[in-house]
């Protein structure tokens, strides 16, 4: 049997352990208003912008057929006819600490399914956050080349970082010849819930146009070409922007969950130890009255 | 036709203006000033620096517009800017410190300096400084 010091020893530890993880769960429940508001005024851009693309669908679609040369540099990111087949990409999104519960882990396996399912061909990695940078380094596949990391930007993600790494994964996209990019991260849904997303971000999917309703053509001032020069490259930073902030809000609110189921246990812990505590106790006060008694007896007989 | 147009403004980082019903918008184009009014063909147009006007009701709303693209439909302008500001709401004092600083970082020759950055943020200021001026006369 446990003495009775060791299990208060015992419960002052969970209770301190306790402690800390209230903490966390009020730091990440302070932080996640701030990464919501920015993710909610980050949404407008990024989809005006899809938007827009998709009343352009036309002029995309009618784009010259890619050749060799700057002619077809943004034809590539929508329509991308000359893309190696044996080279994609993939953006992974992890937090950078875990204590979050399933956060890291269920993203990391989905990217091992996508990496194992396409280890014929050759993968540029783009990482961002520890977890997954640490655990996709240690792959070690021939295949798998990790060509752009970014760690320790949550929970203070801003456009910066968004416009830093779309342009790492579009030069990486032409340059390489990629023939898509698939990027995979945690969605905001509620406070309560995350949901693993995966999607081609490259090339650009288009949607059905939404806005225009006639069918006149656009006119592009100062060229179309011009145009979608500069549109891409919003386009691609609109969206990386939109998922970075997704992915910190979505990480905050898990940590969030993950510290208060947490602390929760640590009390139930705490107290199931308690009843144990009082057991003892009682048992050695028990002890000594009987203890006693028989000495009383003793001396009586 | 329709009197007036929807107007929005959004930056990456916020949406500014939502749906705003306009009598006419004045875009700053790279070009040169654009005035549109209901009504108007389908046209893309990138955007320089410069200030983006439109009228409700009469009156005159003002914002300093810092490059990106719009995209002008027959019933309303979307406006995606790189950056805006509300002319009122620009400090010419604060601007002008952030010029200093800028110029302070270029003159200082060392090997660390973004002089991009520097010279953007220069740039930047300016416009925004030249809309306020242009807001107030």
């Amino acid at each position: 049997m446990q003495s009775l010091r060791d299990i208060r020893q015992n419960i002052k530890a969970i209770r301190s352990t306790q402690q800390i993880m209230q903490t966390m769960k009020m730091i990440s429940s302070a932080r996640i208003r701030k990464a919501q508001q920015a993710m909610d005024n980050a949404r407008p851009f990024a989809k005006k912008m899809l938007e827009m693309v998709s009343d352009l669908k036309q002029e995309v679609l009618a784009f010259p057929a890619p050749q060799e040369g700057e002619e077809t540099w943004a034809g590539r990111f929508f329509v991308n006819k000359t893309g190696n087949p044996g080279k994609i990409g993939l953006i992974v999104i992890t937090a950078d600490k875990g204590l979050t519960g399933s956060f890291n882990a269920v993203i990391l396996r989905a990217a091992v399914a996508f990496l194992k399912e396409h280890q014929d061909q050759e993968i540029s990695v783009f990482c961002i956050g520890k977890k997954g940078r640490d655990f996709i380094s240690r792959l070690r596949h021939k295949n798998i080349h990790i060509v752009y990391e970014s760690v320790g930007i949550f929970p203070k993600v801003t456009y910066a970082h968004a416009e830093l790494l779309g342009e790492a994964v579009m030069k990486e996209f032409f340059e390489k010849k990629l023939s898509s990019v698939t990027l995979i991260y945690n969605d905001f849904k509620s406070m309560g819930s995350q949901r693993l997303a995966q999607y081609e971000v490259l090339p650009f999917t288009l949607q059905s146009q939404t806005q225009k309703k006639d069918e006149t053509e656009f006119l592009f001032e100062p060229g179309v070409k011009e145009i979608f020069r500069i549109l891409v490259p919003r386009l691609m930073k609109a969206d990386m922007y939109r998922v970075l902030l997704e992915s910190q809000a979505a990480n905050l609110a898990a940590t969030m969950n993950a510290m208060d189921a947490a602390s929760k246990n640590a009390g139930e812990l705490a107290d199931a130890l308690g009843v144990t505590l009082n057991k003892v106790r009682q048992a050695g006060i028990t002890n000594e009255i009987l203890d006693i008694v028989n000495g009383a007896e003793a001396l009586n007989s | 036709m329709a009197k007036t147009l929807y107007l929005n403004l959004v930056t990456p980082q916020k949406q500014l203006l939502d749906s705003v019903a306009v009598e006419s918008v004045v875009l700053p184009a790279a070009a040169g000033e654009l005035g549109v009014l209901p009504g108007h063909l389908p046209m893309i147009v990138q955007l320089g620096y410069g200030s983006l006007r439109y009228k409700v009701n009469g009156k005159e709303e003002e914002f300093a517009v810092l490059g990106g693209l719009a995209e002008i439909l027959r019933e309303g302008v979307n406006v995606f800017a790189e950056g805006a500001d509300l002319a009122d709401e620009i400090d010419e004092e604060a601007e002008k410190q952030k010029i200093k600083r800028a110029k302070e970082s270029l003159s200082r020759k060392d090997a660390d300096i973004d002089f991009e950055l520097a010279e953007l943020e220069i740039k930047q200021a300016i416009a925004r400084m030249k809309v306020k001026k242009h807001h107030l006369g």
